[in-house]
């Protein structure tokens, strides 16, 4: 054994066992003393005299108990309790400013860890739940445009069986389910996997089993079993033991379930959670199409999931799938010519919410990053501001021996204290607030956003965070205590009018940079909130006020279409009656959504696209007025009407950028073009529409009569324009779709003007999240001054008495106030405005149509700016003016 | 930690301590004391007490031992003994301190012969 640990082991064992080794030690004193005596009477003293002489030789008892214990015990840890239990006493003394302090960190560090957990949810770990996430990769399929797409089911089976550096290959797809019975079905989403999919995120079922044995073929339509959520079994199966081998309805259609997914898992999309997983090959039965999809090689629609084999890198095998989808384009020169696909990280990957949440978390989590460093000032200047009416304390304990050093620590030890507090109550905060991304993010037909557990990765952020945090404001007020001077503070003594002007300079400039750092994330908020209010109002070629929305999934009541076709012109008859209501349509998908819509693959009459050119051309499947009810302008021709159906000839009415692209300058009405295996019309031209994005450029568009093209999978979308309240709208298609069939879910209705602002997902939610913490800081910036303000008044309460005595008029008093507060705030503003035009050039590509130097947002900050200093300033103020001159010259 | 070989006092009355405790056997903390400075013809004084610190540094190393036990005229004393681990440590102090004194000696002489 070494021989510090041994010295170790012992001072341990001697720190528990201190009583009775005291007492021991005590005892041989008391021997070792009576041998001196004894032996000093031997020489002749007198008894008395014998003992005081024996005293001396011996040393002082005290000095050699105190230096006894301190060889035996761990006075590191004794004087660690100490200032601990020290610390305790003195906040508890003043728990006002305990308070304040614990409130401050509790939100910096509550709002910190919330996006942190955000981003780790989104970004850094986007499947929880899985095995060694890192594997698994998303293989994306590339359109001869370079164009990512999905995946075909047939493509898919060639992957699995061909590529060798995948270890395994998996489909996904998101489901609409109608779950329940006849008379009672809630609407869920699911996903359509391949049997192996459990296998490539390396879950382990919590109860029953996944998909096995035959379940795993490529036979369609045979076997109805199903895996349901956690949520799912805990909610409406009541956490049943014995769930496996019990049925529910999916869509119409009797599913067995064969097993319970564990409780962190919740599918294969960042973000998102999914209540079930049925195998792909009944995804025919359950959206009512038969099996013609997934024997389709063009039919691309899956999500395709793999899990690197081990000791392959994603870069090897990227160049395996390159190699091979070269080959197959052109084995499968019909479907795919062109076609390639690449292999992607999973935070970088097309589907889930992590694209539109990147940019805005990133945003947030820097803001967060300059509340936290607000925090910090304002905890160092409480502090500052308590050292100083502790002078005395500090004083009297240096007088009486303690070490500076020790005096340093005592500070320190009660800013780790505080910080650990803070930290506890920002972990209650954050448990509040991680739930909160999904009020930001837009009511909208996604599955819900997964709620974000507090694990041990962001506890162990969380208590990095408030290490970082005591360390940083605590170090500056520690080495101001063990600075003291006492014969200065001596001399200062009661008279403290100019007391401590280091520390006062010091909180100047503390409460400067809080300013500054306010008026930062102030600039950052102005500029986002802008660019989401400027996005917003780009008119997106129709008019989306006053129209309300109803979403439904047909398919999963099994509609075919003749079926869906008499639902809908029953269901639009209805809302036709309803009072208010001017027009009602329906199509199969809303522009400016979060799915991002469909497209063929066209050819048009007389036009010879260039070589490298995207013919893939969006489109959506409407009813006759559906420009009316959207106000979109029709500019040639004529709309669809009842006659468009499949026993009339196909048509198509085409956008005008469609036309400028591909049809220029001639007579576009009449002009075929080829799509869905067959040639359409053109009967009318009307105006663009932005599709995807408002900040985007205009590209083609095309409509089809709804009647002529079924795929019942897509959903259909009712559109009811009324000049009433939109609200009673919606109430209506509710209300009218049950009278029609109450086994029909209607899983989503909204305004068309808050649907679309789904385009802005992004942008939203940084505009709220930024603006939530620009608040905060404003909010810390404005205690931080209002400390120092209210400080610094009452240090002066005897200087304003004098001069109110001289005659001074309160307005000068209150002039004098003013402008000590400006002193902070005029600075702050100017360098906190200059780091804002820093930070916000970096940021610009966030950024939709707004400068970094707006100079709206710099004008919202300085007004904001302004008030806090007013607010801050203005009790003090006025409690300086109200001085009593009597009093205040009595005061000290 | 506060002990630590550099310090030539500590270290030379730790040295002692173990040196009486092989030369005499067991003693209590009196006898040690009084046996040092009579060896030292008195010509240390100790202040006694800080033979204490000592025996707990060497406890602490196991290079000695303590127990109570009975004294002369049946008094009760802790009686402190010399260990196997000490005895080797003592022989490596004493070579280290004889290598180190001769050395002083030589630059001290030489010192003088200039």
């Amino acid at each position: 054994m070494l021989e510090w640990m041994r010295v170790l082991a012992s001072r341990i064992r001697g720190w528990f066992s201190m009583g009775a080794v005291d007492r021991e030690f005590e005892q041989e004193l008391e021997d070792h003393l009576r041998r001196l005596t004894e032996e000093n009477i031997g020489r002749g003293m007198a008894p008395e005299e014998a003992r005081r002489a024996a005293r001396l030789r011996l040393g002082g008892m005290a000095q050699l108990r105190e230096t006894h214990r301190e060889l035996r015990g761990l006075p590191f840890l004794e004087t660690l309790w100490q200032d601990f239990r020290f610390a305790l006493r003195m906040l508890g003394k003043n728990p006002g400013f305990a308070a304040v302090a614990v409130l401050t960190l509790a939100l910096g560090i509550g709002a910190n860890t919330t996006v942190f957990s955000w981003m780790r949810e989104v970004l850094l770990n986007p499947l929880p739940g899985a095995g060694e996430p890192t594997r698994v990769v998303e293989l994306e399929s590339l359109a001869p445009s370079g164009e990512w797409v999905p995946t075909s089911y047939l493509d898919f089976t060639d992957f699995r069986r061909y590529l060798k550096l995948l270890e395994s290959v998996s489909v996904a797809q998101p489901l609409s389910l109608a779950v329940g019975t006849d008379r009672d079905a809630e609407h869920m989403w699911g996903e359509a996997v391949s049997g192996n999919f459990f296998d490539v995120l390396k879950v382990r079922p919590e109860v029953g089993r996944f998909f096995e044995g035959a379940e795993r073929d490529d036979k369609q339509n045979a076997h109805a079993v199903a895996v349901i959520s956690h949520a799912l079994w805990k909610n409406r199966l009541h956490s049943n033991p014995s769930v496996e081998g019990t049925t529910l309805r999916v869509n119409q259609h009797v599913y067995t379930i064969v097993g319970v997914a564990p409780e962190n898992f919740h599918g294969s999309m960042a973000g998102l959670s999914f209540d079930m997983w049925v195998p792909a090959t009944m995804y025919g039965q359950l959206t009512a199409t038969g099996d013609w999809m997934l024997r389709d090689r063009k039919t691309r629609m899956f999500r395709v999931l793999a899990r690197l084999a081990s000791g392959v890198s994603i870069e090897q095998a990227r160049e395996e799938v390159r190699a091979f989808t070269k080959r197959m384009s052109e084995a499968n020169a019909d479907t795919s010519l062109g076609m390639s696909a690449t292999l992607l990280p999973i935070w970088k990957a097309h589907y889930g919410v992590q694209g539109s949440l990147r940019g805005p978390l990133s945003a947030g989590m820097c803001v967060c990053g300059v509340v936290l460093l607000i925090v910090c000032a304002n905890l160092a200047n409480l502090l500052l501001a308590r050292a100083t009416t502790r002078r005395k304390e500090f004083s009297i304990r240096i007088a009486l021996g303690a070490a500076r050093g020790r005096l340093a620590r005592q500070v320190l030890t009660e800013t780790f204290m505080l910080a650990a507090a803070g930290a506890l109550a920002g972990l209650l905060v954050t448990g509040w607030l991680v739930g909160a991304l999904r009020w930001l993010q837009p009511d909208v037909t996604l599955p819900t956003l997964a709620r974000t557990p507090l694990d041990a990765g962001v506890l162990a952020f969380t208590a990095g965070l408030a290490f970082s945090v005591a360390l940083l404001a605590g170090l500056a007020p520690a080495m101001h205590a063990a600075r003291q001077n006492i014969n200065e503070m001596l001399k200062e003594g009661g008279r403290s009018a100019a007391a401590g002007t280091h520390s006062q300079r010091l909180r100047g400039v503390l409460v400067l940079s809080e300013v500054a750092l306010a008026v930062v994330a102030l600039v950052g908020a102005g500029l986002f909130v802008k660019s989401f209010n400027t996005a917003r109002n780009i008119r997106p070629g129709f008019a989306a006020e006053g129209v309300a929305l109803g979403r439904f999934s047909l398919s999963t009541v099994g509609y075919d279409s003749a079926q869906t076709d008499s639902f809908c012109r029953r269901l639009r008859e209805q809302l036709e009656r309803e009072p208010g209501v001017t027009a009602v349509s329906y199509a199969d998908s809303v522009p400016l959504g979060f799915e991002g819509g469909s497209w063929e693959d066209l050819k048009i009459e007389g036009y010879v696209p260039p070589a490298d050119e995207n013919m893939k051309i969006y489109r959506n499947l409407v009813a006759s007025g559906f420009f009316t009810v959207m106000k979109i302008p029709m500019l040639q021709g004529r709309d669809f009407d009842l006659q468009d159906d499949r026993e009339h000839e196909p048509v198509m009415i085409v956008t005008s950028e469609f036309v400028r692209r591909f049809l220029p300058n001639q007579t576009v009405i009449g002009k075929k073009v080829y799509g869905w295996g067959k040639w359409f019309t053109i009967v009318g031209v009307v105006g663009d529409i932005k599709v995807h994005q408002v900040t985007e450029r205009l590209a083609p568009y095309f409509y089809i009569p709804v009647r002529q093209i079924f795929r019942p999978e897509m959903g259909v979308t009712f559109y009811v324009r009324t000049s009433g309240s939109v609200e009673q709208a919606m109430a209506a298609i509710r209300r009218e779709t049950h009278f029609l069939d109450p086994a029909l879910p209607v899983f989503n209705t909204t305004s068309l003007s808050e649907y679309i602002t789904a385009s802005l997902f992004g942008q939203k939610i940084a505009a709220n999240l930024l603006s939530v913490l620009a608040g905060i800081g404003l909010l810390l910036a404005a205690v931080g001054l209002y400390g120092v303000m209210a400080y610094s008044v009452a240090q002066r309460t005897n200087e304003i008495g004098i001069r109110m005595t001289l005659g001074a008029q309160r307005g000068d008093v209150l002039g004098m106030v003013a402008r000590q507060g400006l002193k902070y705030v005029l600075p702050g503003f100017v360098v906190g405005a200059f780091l804002a035009a820093v930070v916000a050039r970096a940021a610009s590509a966030a950024l939709v149509a707004v400068s970094p130097a707006d100079p709206g947002a710099y004008g919202f900050a300085a007004i904001f700016t302004i008030l806090i200093a007013v607010g801050s300033t203005a009790i003090p103020a006025w409690r300086a003016m109200r001085v009593d001159p009597m009093v205040a010259l009595r005061y000290e | 930690m506060a002990e630590g070989k550099s310090e030539i006092l500590q270290g030379t009355l730790d040295l002692m301590v173990l040196k009486t405790l092989e030369a005499m056997g067991p003693l209590h903390g009196y006898g040690i004391a009084r046996r040092i400075e009579q060896i030292s013809e008195e010509a240390l004084q100790l202040n006694q007490g800080t033979i204490y610190a000592s025996l707990v540094r060497l406890l602490q190393r196991r290079w000695i031992s303590g127990a109570w036990g009975a004294s002369e005229n049946n008094r009760k004393a802790k009686f402190y003994s010399i260990t196997k681990e000490g005895r080797k440590q003592l022989a490596a102090e004493a070579e280290n301190w004889e290598r180190i004194s001769s050395v002083i000696g030589r630059v001290l002489q030489l010192a003088d012969r200039r």
